[in-house]
C-alpha cells in the first residue's frame, strides 16, 4: 500500500512538473509571438524591450543641490534618476518562474483622460497576448481613492501589481504596502520619489528629463545658440512638472548659455489659459521672446499657437512634451516646431512585458525606459496615426 | 406599559435610511467576491475615516444651523502642519498632532466668531474661509507634498488591525471620538443648546441660552474634529498635499451626501453624528463594491438626490399641513410616532 502511494506521489510531482514546464514553454512562445506581432496604432513594435541608463555619480547631497541655480544639471540629479540606496531595499516576492499564461495583474492608473484610455487599452492588449488577464481600476485623479483601490487590490490578491503612482512623495508608501502584502509591484510611467524604489520590484516608463533634453538641444539649433526661452510647465510638484520644465532648462543653461530663460508659468491644461499667459508674454518681452517650451502638445500647444497668430509672431518657436493627435497636427501646419516622441501604448506595452519576463523567470532590470525620438514635419508622417 | 407599534411604512424607511442603506450595501456584498473578508472591511473602514471626521463636523454645524465648508481644507491643513512640524521641523508627532489640532481650534473660534459676532452668514465665512486656509498651506509648504519620509513606526500602528478585530487603530480612535460628540451633543446642556439654537434661535434666546457662543463652539467642534482627523490621516496615508479632495469625489461632498442620508435637517436642530458616521460606512462600502470612480459617483448622486428630493418632499407636505390644519398636523405626528 506504501508502495502504491509512494508512486502515486511521485507520478503526481512529475505531473505536476510537466504542466509547469507546459505552461512555462507556452508562455514563453506566447511571448516571443506577441513582441513579434504586436504593434502600436502607429506601427511601431508595443513590446519593444526597454532602455536602460547609467546613473551618474551626484555631486553633492540633496540638500547641497538645492541650492544649485535651477539652469545647472546637476541641480536634477535626485529628480532626473533614480539614486536609490539598495541595500535598504525590501524583500520582493520571488518569480514562481511558471510562466505568465494565466496570471492576473491589476493595473491602477492615475485618471481619466484621453491618454489614459490609450494606455489601458494596450495594457489589456498586450496581457491577452501573452496570456495574461487584468483588470484597470481609474481613481480619476484622487489621492485617496487611489490609496483605496489600492487597498482593494491588494484584497483580490492578484498575481501583479502596476500601478501609476499620482504623486511621487506618496508612491512609496503606496508601494511598500503592496509589497508588505506579498504581491510584486511594478510601477509605471510616472517616476516615483528615489526611496519608493525600495519596494518597487521594477519601474517601466518614459525618460522624460532624456527626451526633453534631447528636444531642448534641437531647440537650442534652432535659435543659434541665443535668444530667449519662456516655459509652460506641467501640474506643479509631479515629476512631469520638474522633467519638462528644468531638463530642457538646465540643458540650455549648461550647453547654450547665452540663451536668456524668461518666465516660468503654470496654467494648467486649458488653451484659454495659456493663450492668455503667451499673450501677456508677448506684451511684456516682445522680440526677446523667441521660443516656448510647453509640457503637453495638445491643449497647451493649441493656446500657445493661438496665442502667436493672433500677435503675428510666426517667428517664435514652440516645443512640446508629446505626441498627441493634436500635436501632430499642429507640427503639419507648421504652428509647432517639435515634440518628443512619447509612446503611450509603448508605455504600456513596456509594463506588460516586464511584469510577463518576471513571470516567465527571466532577470529583468529594475528601471527601464521606452524609446523616444524627435518628431518635426520632416518625419511626423511616420508616426501617424497617433495613439492618442 | 404601552407597547410602541412599529409600522414599516415610507417615514419608518426615510428615519431610519441610513440603516436600510448599510444593510442594502451589506448583502450587495455576499454577492461580491472577497467583500467580507477582515482585510477589506480593515481597508475600507480605515480609508473611509477621514470622511467621517468631517461628517462629524459637518453634522454639527448643521445641527447648529449653518455650514461649515472648511472641513476639507482645515483636515488638510492639519495634515500638512503634522508632516510638516514632524518631518523637517522634527517635532515628536504627539506635538505635531498637537499643534495641528490646536490650529483647528484657532481657525473653528474665527468662523464662529465671523458668523455669529458679526453676523455674516456661515456659508459665506466658510467659503472665505478656505482661500485663507489654502493660502496658509502654499505658503507653507510652497505647494510640495510632504510626506512621513521613512519613519513608518506611527504609520504602521495606526494601520493595524486591533487585537482580533478587523478594524485598524485610526478607524477605533475615529470612532471613539464620534461617539464622545455624540455623548456631548445628546446628553449635556451645552450639546442639547446646540440642538435648541439650530431649531430656533429666537426660542433658545428666550429661554436664556448663549447663542452666540454655543454656535461658536459648534465650530470650534468641527474645525478641531477635522484638524486632528485630518492630522492623523495624514500619518495614516503616510503623505499629505493641498490638492487633496480636489479631484476625483470630494470628501467634503462625501460628508455632506453622509449628513444629509443621516437625517440632519438642513434647516438645522436635528440630526445625529452617529448617524451620519452608518452612513458614511455605507458610502465606504458602497464604494468598494464598484471599480470604477465614475460608477461611484453616479450611484453616491442617485441616492443623494432621493434623499434631497424625499426631505424636500416631505418638508412641503408638512409646512401644508401646519398652515392649514395645525391639529391634523399634530395627529400625523403622534401617528407616526414623531410627536
Amino acid at each position: 500500500m506504501k508502495k502504491i502511494l509512494g508512486i502515486l506521489l511521485v507520478m503526481a510531482v512529475l505531473l505536476c512538473n510537466v504542466a509547469l514546464a507546459s505552461n512555462l514553454d507556452d508562455s514563453k512562445a506566447m511571448f516571443d509571438e506577441a513582441v513579434a506581432t504586436l504593434m502600436t496604432t502607429d506601427n511601431h513594435p508595443m513590446l519593444a524591450p526597454g532602455v536602460t541608463f547609467d546613473v551618474p555619480e551626484a555631486v553633492g547631497t540633496y540638500e547641497e543641490l538645492e541650492k544649485l541655480e535651477d539652469t545647472n544639471p546637476d541641480k536634477w540629479h535626485y529628480y532626473e534618476y533614480l539614486d536609490w540606496d539598495t541595500s535598504a531595499d525590501a524583500t520582493f516576492p520571488e518569480s514562481p518562474a511558471d510562466g505568465a499564461k494565466g496570471k492576473h495583474v491589476i493595473c491602477i492608473v492615475h485618471g481619466a483622460h484621453a491618454w489614459t484610455t490609450c494606455y489601458s487599452e494596450a495594457f489589456q492588449a498586450a496581457c491577452e497576448a501573452v496570456g495574461m488577464t487584468c483588470d484597470i481600476y481609474d481613481p480619476n485623479w484622487d489621492q485617496s481613492t487611489q490609496d483605496g483601490y489600492i487597498d482593494q487590490a491588494i484584497n483580490e490578491q492578484p498575481d501583479a501589481i502596476v500601478l501609476i503612482p499620482l504623486s511621487a512623495d506618496h508612491a512609496a508608501q503606496q508601494f511598500k504596502k503592496i509589497t508588505d502584502a506579498g504581491i510584486p509591484a511594478f510601477c509605471s510611467n510616472t517616476l516615483p520619489e528615489a526611496s519608493a524604489m525600495n519596494f518597487i520590484r521594477a519601474y517601466t516608463g518614459p525618460n522624460d528629463w532624456y527626451q526633453m533634453r534631447v528636444l531642448a538641444n534641437q531647440l537650442g539649433e534652432d535659435l543659434g545658440g541665443k535668444g530667449g526661452v519662456a516655459y509652460i510647465t506641467h501640474n506643479v510638484g509631479g515629476s512631469p512638472y520638474y522633467a519638462r520644465c528644468f531638463g530642457p532648462m538646465s540643458e540650455l543653461g549648461s550647453k547654450y548659455p547665452e540663451i536668456e530663460h524668461l518666465d516660468i508659468q503654470s496654467p494648467g491644461f486649458e488653451a484659454s489659459a495659456v493663450k492668455q499667459v503667451v499673450s501677456d508674454w508677448i506684451t511684456k518681452y516682445g522680440d526677446k521672446l523667441n521660443a516656448i517650451v510647453l509640457a503637453d502638445d495638445s491643449d497647451q500647444a493649441i493656446g500657445a499657437a493661438e496665442a502667436c497668430k493672433a500677435a503675428g509672431r510666426d517667428d517664435i518657436i514652440i516645443v512640446a512634451a508629446g505626441i498627441s493627435k493634436q500635436g501632430a497636427e499642429l507640427i503639419q501646419s507648421g504652428d509647432l516646431s517639435a515634440c518628443s516622441y512619447q509612446s503611450c501604448q509603448g508605455d504600456a506595452g513596456l509594463a506588460v512585458r516586464t511584469v510577463a519576463e518576471f513571470f516567465n523567470g527571466e532577470d529583468i532590470a529594475r528601471v527601464s525606459f521606452i524609446g523616444t525620438d524627435i518628431i518635426n514635419a520632416e518625419n511626423v508622417e511616420s508616426f501617424l496615426p497617433c495613439q492618442w | 406599559m404601552m407597547k410602541r407599534k412599529i409600522r414599516f411604512n415610507l417615514n419608518f424607511i426615510n428615519t431610519y435610511r441610513c440603516f436600510f442603506f448599510l444593510a442594502i450595501i451589506l448583502f450587495c456584498g455576499l454577492f461580491t467576491k472577497k467583500f467580507f473578508t477582515a482585510f477589506n472591511i480593515r481597508a475600507v473602514t480605515g480609508n473611509t475615516s477621514l470622511v467621517m471626521w468631517l461628517g462629524m463636523g459637518f453634522t454639527t454645524c448643521m445641527i447648529a444651523g449653518h455650514m461649515d465648508l472648511t472641513a476639507m481644507h482645515m483636515s488638510t491643513m492639519g495634515a500638512l502642519l503634522c508632516l510638516g512640524l514632524h518631518s523637517q521641523s522634527g517635532l515628536p508627532w504627539a506635538l505635531a498632532i498637537l499643534v495641528a489640532t490646536l490650529s483647528g481650534v484657532a481657525i473653528g473660534l474665527i468662523n464662529g466668531t465671523l458668523a455669529t459676532k458679526f453676523e455674516i452668514p456661515s456659508f459665506i465665512v466658510t467659503l472665505g474661509m478656505q482661500f485663507v486656509l489654502k493660502g496658509l498651506m502654499y505658503i507653507y509648504t510652497g505647494g510640495a507634498e510632504l510626506s512621513i519620509g521613512r519613519d513608518y513606526a506611527f504609520n504602521e500602528l495606526l494601520n493595524s488591525a486591533v487585537g482580533p478585530l478587523p478594524f485598524s487603530l485610526y478607524f477605533i480612535i475615529t470612532t471613539v471620538a464620534i461617539f464622545l460628540v455624540w455623548i456631548f451633543l445628546r446628553f449635556t446642556r451645552t450639546g442639547r443648546n446646540i440642538y435648541m439654537v439650530g431649531g430656533n434661535v429666537e426660542t433658545a434666546w428666550l429661554a436664556g441660552i448663549k447663542s452666540r457662543s454655543v454656535t461658536t463652539l459648534a465650530f470650534v467642534i468641527s474645525s478641531t474634529g477635522c484638524a486632528l482627523g485630518g492630522a492623523l490621516n495624514g500619518i495614516y496615508s503616510g503623505a499629505a498635499s493641498i490638492t487633496m479632495g480636489e479631484k476625483g469625489i470630494s470628501p467634503l461632498m462625501i460628508a455632506l451626501t453622509a449628513t444629509i442620508i443621516g437625517g440632519t435637517s438642513l434647516s438645522g436642530g436635528k440630526g445625529s453624528v452617529i448617524w451620519t458616521w452608518v452612513s458614511l460606512i455605507a458610502i465606504g462600502f458602497l464604494k468598494s463594491l464598484f471599480k470604477k470612480t465614475e460608477q461611484q459617483v453616479l450611484v453616491i448622486a442617485a441616492i443623494l438626490i432621493v434623499c434631497i428630493v424625499y426631505e424636500t418632499l416631505a418638508q412641503y407636505r408638512r409646512s401644508k399641513v401646519v398652515g392649514t390644519r395645525p391639529n391634523l398636523h399634530n395627529e400625523h405626528m403622534r401617528e407616526i410616532g414623531k410627536a
